[in-house]
C-alpha cells in the first residue's frame, strides 16, 4: 500500500501550530517513513500535485486567499483537520470581530507614533493584497472540517497520536493533559 | 444525629442525610457530579442545568434536589455526557472564550468541564458578540466577555451589610452581571480575591495578579475536574 | 513582450509573502515587490484590555519566536510597573528571562539553518524542489537532520522550563517572572543523557559552524557575492559594546561602520525612527529619521549585530566572531549569504550563555518580582532572532492598554529584503527567455537569508507563497508561476 499523502497549511495563524507539528522532535524521521508531504509551507510544493490522504489546516480565514487555500485544501484533501484554536474558533485574530476593519487599519498606519510621517495618508490597498473580510471567520464555518485538534498551539502528543490514528486506523487513546484550549 | 438515608447512583449504593442535597451527597460517596453555578453552602439556583441527572426517570437538577430514601440515579450516561457537552458548547459561543490568553485559563471550570467532557469544538455558530470591559472600579475589573451569568457572584459576594455587590441588569440578550459602583469601592482585598474565586470562568479579575501560577501548576493542569472526589471512593 | 513574474507562496519562511517581477519587452527588469498580504490588527484589537494581558496576547504575533514578543511586551510593562529596564528586576527575575531567550535564539537559529535553510546549500540553489526540503535532509544527511530536530527540542525544553510551555507560555510577568527553575530542571540540562545536555549543544552548534565554513571555502561566489549590496546596520549592544541579546542601547552604523546612532536610550525610540507606509504592503517600511526615508534603512538581525557590536562576551563565540570580522578586515560585512554564517555564531553563543546560565545559583531564587511606582506609558526592546523588535504600550487610568506599537524585526528588513528580491531578480532574470524555477528559488534564497517571519511583521501569520507573476506593458498577466 502507498504511504498516505499529509498536505498543511498556515492560513490567519501564527505559525505556531506548525512549530508544535515539529515539536514532535525524533518522531519526524518515523513520521517521514509513515506519510508523504505533499504541499506545505515545510516544504516547496506550492500547488497540489495529487489528491491528499489528509490536510491540515492551521489558523482562521480573515482574507480572501485564506478562504481560497481552505477551499483548494477541501478540494484535495479526503479529510481536513481544524488544528489549533485559530481554525477552530478564529483564535487571536478574532480579537478584532467587532472592530470595524477601517478602524484596524487605521490605528495600524495612520495612528501609531511611528507613522507621523504618514502625511498622505497611505493604507495598503494594492491590487496584489488579498481583500480583507468583514471579520475573522471560524475555517468550519467555510467548508466541512472532518477533526478538530484544540491547543494554543494544540501539543505536540496530541497532533502524533491523532495523526498516527488516523494513518493506522487504530483509536486514540489519549492521556488528560494533552488535550488544553490554551 | 440526623436520618441515615440509602439510594443508588448508578446501581451503586450510597448514604446519605436527610436534607442534603445530591451533589454533597454524591461527593461524600465518592462520586462526582460536575456543576458550574452551584458553590457550596449557598442556596442553589440550578440555573446552569449542568448537573441535571436521572432521578427514577425524570430530569432532575442535583444541585437543589434533597436526597431521600430509595431514589435510583442515573448520572453517567453517554446521553447525559452529551447533554451536559451540548450546555457547555452553547457556553462557549455565547460569549467570547478565548483561552489562550486567558489568565483564568487551567483554573477555569467552564474550560475544565469542557475538557473533562471531552469538547474539541463547539457544534453551534460563534456568535462573537460585542461586549465591554468594566475597568473602571478600584479593585477588581468585570470583562462581560467571558460572563457565563451563573450568579455565584451576586450570591456569594456580599458586604458586612449582606448587600450584594453584583447584579443582574436589563434582560434577554442584554443581560449583564454589573457591579455596584458604590459598593465596588467599599471591597476589601480579600473579598475582591473571593469574587474572582468565586467566578467559574475569567469574568471577574483581580487587578495586576495575572498569570502568577506556571503553566503546570494551575489548578486543572494535571487531573480532571471531579477527580479529587472520584479518589475518595 | 513584457511580463510579471509573481512567486507565491513563498515557502521556508515563516508568513505569508507573495512577490512579484515586472519584465518589459526587451527583457529588462522593471519592478520588484515582496508584497506582505496579511493583516491583522494587533495594535487595534488589543486597545482595553488589561496591560498585563499584553505579553500572553502578542506572543501570539508568532509561533516561531513567541518568547521575543512576551519578553518585549514584559519589558515595556516593566516600565509600566515602576520596575524600570535592565537592571531593575531581581536577579532571578532578569536570569530566567535571559535563559529562556536563549533557549529560544537556540531553536530558532536551529530551525531556520536546519530546517529551512540548509536544503538550499546542501542540495543546491536548482536542485527538485521536491527533494530539497527538511525530509529531503533528513532522507539524504540523516545525522545532520537529528542534529537540528534535537537542538531545537534543547532549545524547546529551555523555554519550557522556564515559560511553562513551548509555544505560548506565561513565564514573564510585568516586573519580573511567576517562577524559578528548580534544581531537577537545571541538572536535566547539564547533565542530560547523551546529547540533550549543554556541553554537547555547544559542541553541535560549533560543529554546525565549522560545517558552513567548509561549505564557504567551497561555494565563495555564492555566499560572498550572491545578493550583496551595503547598507546601515542596527542593533542593541550591551553599554560596553558587547553583544547582548537581551538588553541595551540601541546603536546604529553605516555600511562603512561609521555610527549613525550612538547608544542611545530606547525609551526615546520615537525620536530616531519612522515608518513609511508603501500602498502595495502591509508591512511598513522603518527609516532613521534623521537620514529621512530614502537614505535612513537599516539591516537587522544576526549580520547586523555582529557588525555593530565590539565583540561577543562568551570565549567560543568571541573567536569565530574575530575571524567573522577578519574577513572583511574589521568593515562591515555587507553580504547577504553571511546571514547564515553569522546566525551560526550567535547559535554558538547562545550555546554558551545557555550553559553559563545554568551554572548560575540566582536562576534558583525565590525574589521573582519587582514593583515600583506605576508609569503609563513603557517601551520594551530585545534582540529577537531576528533582529530588533520594538513594543511600546500606553494605558489608561483603569489599566486598559491605549495604545500599542509594534515594530517587528522581520519589519525592519523590508527594504534590505526587497532590494534582495531587485538585485537577485536583475542578475538572474535580466534578458533571460524563460523564467527557470532555479532562479525563483534564487529569489526565495534571498530573502530566506533574513529568515523573515512574516507572521510577525504582519502580526498575521502563514506559510510564505511565493508567487512570480509575468505581467506586459499594458500590466496584463501573461504567465504565474508560483512555487
Amino acid at each position: 500500500m502507498s504511504k498516505p499523502i499529509v498536505a498543511t497549511a498556515s492560513l490567519a495563524g501564527c505559525f505556531g501550530c506548525h512549530m508544535s507539528i515539529l515539536d514532535i522532535d525524533e518522531r519526524i524521521l518515523p513520521l517521514i517513513d509513515l506519510v508523504e508531504f505533499n504541499k506545505s509551507p515545510i516544504d516547496d510544493i506550492k500547488e497540489f500535485t495529487k489528491t491528499c490522504d489528509i490536510g491540515i489546516i492551521e489558523g482562521g480565514c480573515c482574507n480572501s486567499e485564506n478562504v481560497h487555500v481552505l477551499k483548494e485544501f477541501r478540494k484535495h484533501c479526503k479529510i481536513l483537520i481544524s488544528l489549533g484554536e485559530c481554525a477552530i474558533m478564529g483564535g487571536l485574530p478574532a480579537l478584532r470581530n467587532g472592530i470595524p476593519i477601517g478602524e484596524c487599519l487605521k490605528e495600524a498606519y495612520l495612528e501609531g507614533p511611528t507613522v507621523k510621517n504618514n502625511v498622505h495618508k497611505i493604507l495598503p490597498n494594492d491590487s496584489e493584497l488579498p481583500m480583507l473580510l468583514d471579520r475573522v471567520y471560524p475555517c468550519h464555518e467555510i467548508v466541512k472540517i472532518d477533526y478538530f485538534l484544540p491547543g494554543c498551539p494544540p501539543r505536540a502528543d496530541l497532533i502524533w497520536d491523532a495523526l498516527v490514528a488516523l494513518i493506522t486506523g487504530k483509536e486514540m487513546k489519549l492521556p488528560y493533559e494533552v488535550i488544553k484550549f490554551d | 444525629m440526623s436520618e441515615k438515608i440509602a439510594f443508588t447512583i448508578d446501581g451503586v449504593t450510597c448514604k446519605g442525610e436527610k436534607g442534603q442535597f445530591l451533589v454533597d451527597a454524591a461527593r461524600d460517596n465518592g462520586i462526582y457530579i460536575p456543576t458550574l453555578c452551584n458553590i457550596p453552602g449557598v442556596n442553589p439556583k440550578s440555573c446552569c442545568r449542568i448537573c441535571t441527572v436521572y432521578v427514577n426517570g425524570l430530569p432532575m437538577t442535583a444541585c437543589s434536589l434533597q436526597v431521600f430514601d430509595g431514589m435510583e440515579i442515573i448520572n453517567d450516561t453517554p446521553a447525559l455526557i452529551e447533554q451536559r457537552k451540548i450546555i457547555l458548547e452553547a457556553l462557549f459561543v455565547e460569549g467570547n472564550h478565548y483561552c489562550p490568553f486567558c489568565e483564568k485559563s487551567g483554573n477555569c471550570m467552564l474550560q475544565a468541564l469542557a475538557y473533562r467532557f471531552g469538547m474539541l469544538a463547539p457544534r453551534f455558530p460563534y456568535t462573537f458578540p460585542v461586549r465591554e470591559v468594566d475597568a473602571s472600579h478600584p479593585k477588581i475589573i468585570k470583562d462581560q466577555n467571558r460572563c457565563i451569568l451563573c450568579k455565584r457572584c451576586i450570591k456569594a459576594i456580599k458586604d458586612e451589610k449582606g448587600r450584594s455587590i453584583f447584579a443582574y441588569h436589563r434582560r434577554g440578550n442584554k443581560l449583564r452581571v454589573h457591579i455596584d459602583p458604590k459598593l465596588a469601592l467599599a471591597l476589601t482585598d480579600e473579598l475582591a480575591q473571593k469574587a474572582m474565586d468565586v467566578c467559574p470562568v475569567g469574568s471577574i479579575l483581580v487587578r495586576e495578579k495575572g498569570y502568577r501560577v506556571p503553566i503546570g501548576q494551575r489548578t486543572y493542569d494535571k487531573m480532571p475536574i471531579g477527580s479529587d472526589i472520584e479518589v475518595k471512593k | 513582450m513584457s511580463r510579471k513574474i509573481t512567486i507565491e507562496p513563498v515557502t521556508r519562511v515563516e508568513g505569508h509573502g507573495k512577490v512579484t517581477i515586472h519584465i518589459d519587452h526587451e527583457g529588462n527588469v522593471t519592478q520588484t515587490r515582496l508584497h506582505i498580504v496579511e493583516f491583522r490588527g494587533f495594535e487595534r484589537f488589543i486597545q482595553g484590555r488589561p496591560y498585563w494581558e499584553a505579553p500572553v496576547l502578542v506572543e501570539r504575533l508568532c509561533g516561531i519566536c513567541p518568547v521575543s514578543h512576551h519578553l518585549a511586551a514584559a519589558k515595556a510593562l516593566d516600565v509600566i510597573v515602576g520596575a524600570g529596564t535592565g537592571e531593575g528586576l531581581t536577579p532571578t527575575g532578569e536570569k530566567m528571562r535571559r535563559l529562556m531567550h536563549y533557549g529560544q535564539f537556540f531553536q530558532s537559529h536551529a530551525l531556520h539553518f536546519f530546517h529551512l535553510a540548509s536544503p538550499d546549500l546542501l542540495f543546491g540553489i536548482d536542485a527538485d524542489p521536491a527533494i530539497r526540503n527538511v525530509i529531503g535532509v533528513a532522507l539524504k544527511h540523516k545525522d545532520l537532520a537529528v542534529q537540528g530536530v534535537l537542538m531545537r527540542k534543547f532549545g524547546q525544553e529551555i523555554i519550557k522550563a522556564t515559560a511553562g510551555k513551548k509555544i505560548h507560555g506565561t513565564g514573564a510577568i510585568p516586573g519580573g517572572i511567576n517562577k524559578n527553575l528548580s534544581i531537577e530542571e537545571r541538572d536535566s540540562f547539564l547533565k542530560g543523557p547523551d546529547p540533550l545536555n549543554a556541553d554537547k549543544m555547544v559542541e553541535w552548534a560549533s560543529g554546525a559552524l565549522d560545517f558552513f565554513k567548509t561549505f564557504h571555502k567551497g561555494h565563495k561566489e555564492l555566499i560572498d557575492n550572491f545578493s550583496k549590496f551595503p547598507s546601515s546596520h542596527l542593533s542593541l549592544v550591551r553599554k560596553d559594546g558587547a553583544m547582548d541579546l537581551y538588553h541595551g542601547v540601541l546603536r546604529a552604523i553605516d555600511s562603512q561602520g561609521r555610527k549613525i546612532l550612538n547608544d542611545v536610550d530606547y525609551q526615546e525610540y520615537t525620536q530616531y525612527i519612522n515608518e513609511e507606509v508603501r500602498p502595495w504592503s502591509y508591512m511598513k517600511f522603518p527609516y532613521l529619521t534623521h537620514l529621512g526615508e530614502t537614505d535612513g534603512w537599516y539591516r537587522v538581525g544576526p549580520l547586523a549585530r555582529l557588525n555593530t557590536c565590539d565583540f561577543i562576551p562568551t570565549p567560543l563565540a568571541q573567536k569565530e566572531f574575530e575571524l567573522f570580522r577578519a574577513y572583511t578586515n574589521g568593515k562591515p560585512n555587507n553580504m547577504c549569504m553571511h546571514y547564515h554564517w553569522a546566525r551560526l555564531i550567535e547559535t554558538l553563543h547562545a550555546a554558551e550563555m545557555i550553559r553559563q546560565l545554568l551554572h548560575d545559583p540566582d536562576l534558583h531564587g525565590n525574589n521573582l518580582v519587582t514593583i515600583g511606582k506605576k508609569q503609563k506609558e513603557g517601551v520594551g526592546l530585545i534582540e529577537a532572532p531576528r533582529g530588533t523588535l520594538f513594543h511600546h504600550y500606553r494605558i489608561n487610568d483603569n489599566d486598559q492598554i491605549e495604545m500599542a506599537n509594534l515594530i517587528v524585526s522581520t519589519t525592519n528588513n523590508n527594504e534590505p529584503m526587497n532590494r534582495a528580491v531587485n538585485c537577485v531578480a536583475t542578475s538572474m532574470m535580466t534578458g533571460k527567455k524563460e523564467i527557470t524555477e532555479g532562479m525563483m528559488n534564487a529569489v526565495e534564497v534571498a530573502i530566506r537569508a533574513y529568515d523573515p517571519c512574516l507572521s510577525c511583521a504582519t502580526h498575521a501569520l502563514g506559510n510564505m507563497p511565493l508567487e512570480i507573476s509575468l505581467y506586459d506593458q499594458n500590466n496584463s498577466l501573461i504567465d504565474r508561476k508560483s512555487k
